[in-house]
C-alpha cells in the first residue's frame, strides 16, 4: 500500500507538478499538431482549387475552339 | 476525481507517442516513398507531394503503433524492445491502440481527399498488411512471416509513384518487388544475432525454427534473387547507366557480404560481426539504390 500523499506534502507537490507538466507538454504538442494540420489542409485546398480551375479553364478553351473552329 | 487522494498515474508523454511510430523505420519508409514519387514520370505540386509523403509516413506510424499495441507482451520479453513505451509501463495499451487507429484512419482519408483514392486504397492495404496480416496472423504462426510480411514495407515507393501518375504500371511493381526480396536477408541477418530473444518469447523466426544453417542459406538465396531483380529497371525499363552501374556495384557488395554470412557457421561466444555488417549494409544498400534511381532520372 502506498503512503497517503496528504501525509506527505513533498510527494503530493511533486506528483501534481509532474502531472501538470506532462499534461501541459501534451496539450502544447497537440495544439501545434492541430495548427499544422489546419495550415496543411488550407494549403491543400488552395492547390486543389487552383488545379480544378486550371482544368475548367483548359476544358472551356477546348470547348470554345471546337465551337468556333 | 480528487487527484491528491487517489493514486496518480502520469499521462504518457508526447515523446512516447512519437516513439510508438518507430521513427527509425519511418525514415526508410519516407525515403523510399519519396524516391518512388520522384522517379515517376510526370510531376506533382510540391504541396500535394508533401501531403502524400506525410500520409505515407503517418500511415506507417499508425501501423507501427498498432503493431506495438498488439505485441506489448512479446516486446516486454525481449531486451531489444523491452524499453518501448508499452512494455515499460509508460503508456496504457488503449492509448496506443486509439493513437494507431487515429493515425491510420487520418492518413488514409487525407490521402484520398488530397491525392486520390487509388493511392489511399494502397496505403490502407499496406497498413492492414502490416498491422494484421504480418503482426497478428503471420508473425506468431510461420517462420515465413518475414518473407510474406515484407510486402508491408514494400508499398511506399508504389504509393509515391501512384500519387504522381494516378495508375499502376509494372515499374513501381518492380520497386515493390526489390524491397520485398530485400527484406528477408535484411531481417534474417538481424534475427541471427538477436535469435535468443525471439526464442524466449516463442516467435517462430527462421533461425529459431529451422536453425542457423537454413537461415544462412535462405539469406544467400534471397540475395541471389535480389541482385538481378535490382537490375531490371536498368535492363528493361530504360533507366540510365547511373542507376545500372550503382545497382550492379551495390549488388556485388551485398552478394559478397551475404556469401560470407551464408557460408559460415557461428561458434560459441561468436561476435556475429559478418551478420551485423550485412544488416547495416542492407540499410545503406536500399538508401543508395533508390537514391541512384532518382539521380538517374534528373541527371
Amino acid at each position: 500500500m502506498g503512503q497517503d500523499p496528504d501525509q506527505n506534502p513533498d510527494k503530493r507537490d511533486f506528483d501534481l507538478a509532474a502531472f501538470r507538466a506532462r499534461q501541459k507538454a501534451r496539450n502544447r504538442a497537440l495544439g501545434l499538431l492541430l495548427g499544422a494540420l489546419v495550415v496543411l489542409f488550407f494549403a491543400i485546398t488552395v492547390v486543389k482549387l487552383g488545379v480544378q480551375a486550371d482544368k475548367r479553364h483548359g476544358s472551356s478553351l477546348l470547348y470554345d475552339s471546337a465551337q468556333h473552329g | 476525481m480528487d487527484l491528491v487522494s487517489t493514486p496518480v498515474r502520469l499521462p504518457a508523454d508526447w515523446r512516447d507517442f512519437y516513439a510508438l511510430t518507430k521513427p527509425r523505420v519511418m525514415t526508410l519508409v519516407i525515403f523510399t516513398g519519396l524516391c518512388g514519387m520522384l522517379a515517376a514520370p510526370g510531376a506533382i505540386h510540391p504541396v500535394l507531394g508533401f501531403a502524400a509523403i506525410l500520409c505515407i509516413a503517418v500511415g506507417a506510424g499508425g501501423a507501427a503503433a498498432l503493431n506495438q499495441w498488439w505485441e506489448a507482451d512479446i516486446d516486454a520479453g525481449m531486451k531489444r524492445t523491452a524499453k518501448r513505451p508499452l512494455p515499460s509501463g509508460r503508456m496504457e495499451r488503449e492509448s496506443a491502440r486509439d493513437f494507431g487507429f487515429a493515425l491510420a484512419g487520418g492518413a488514409v482519408v487525407t490521402m484520398g481527399l488530397a491525392i486520390g483514392w487509388l493511392a489511399a486504397a494502397i496505403l490502407a492495404i499496406s497498413i492492414f498488411y502490416y498491422a494484421w496480416v504480418y503482426t497478428v496472423w503471420l508473425k506468431p504462426r510461420t517462420p515465413q512471416n518475414i518473407v510474406i510480411g515484407g510486402g508491408a514495407g514494400a508499398f511506399p515507393p508504389l504509393i509515391g509513384w501512384v500519387a504522381v501518375t494516378g495508375h499502376i504500371t509494372w515499374m513501381p511493381v518492380v520497386l515493390f518487388l526489390i524491397i520485398f526480396f530485400w527484406t528477408p536477408p535484411h531481417f534474417w541477418a538481424l534475427a541471427l544475432f538477436v535469435q535468443t530473444d525471439y526464442a524466449k518469447v516463442g516467435i517462430p523466426m527462421l533461425p529459431v525454427v529451422a536453425g542457423e544453417r537454413v537461415t544462412r542459406h535462405q539469406i544467400l538465396l534471397y540475395t541471389l534473387l535480389l541482385v538481378p531483380l535490382s537490375l531490371v529497371p536498368w535492363a528493361f525499363a530504360g533507366t540510365g547507366a547511373i542507376y545500372g552501374v550503382v545497382a550492379a556495384a551495390l549488388g556485388l557488395v551485398f552478394l559478397a557480404l551475404a556469401l560470407r554470412v551464408g557460408l559460415r557457421h557461428s561458434v560459441p561466444n561468436d561476435t556475429m560481426k559478418p551478420e551485423k555488417q550485412l544488416f547495416a549494409y542492407s540499410v545503406l544498400y536500399l538508401f543508395a539504390l533508390f537514391a541512384a534511381l532518382v539521380l538517374d532520372r534528373f541527371v
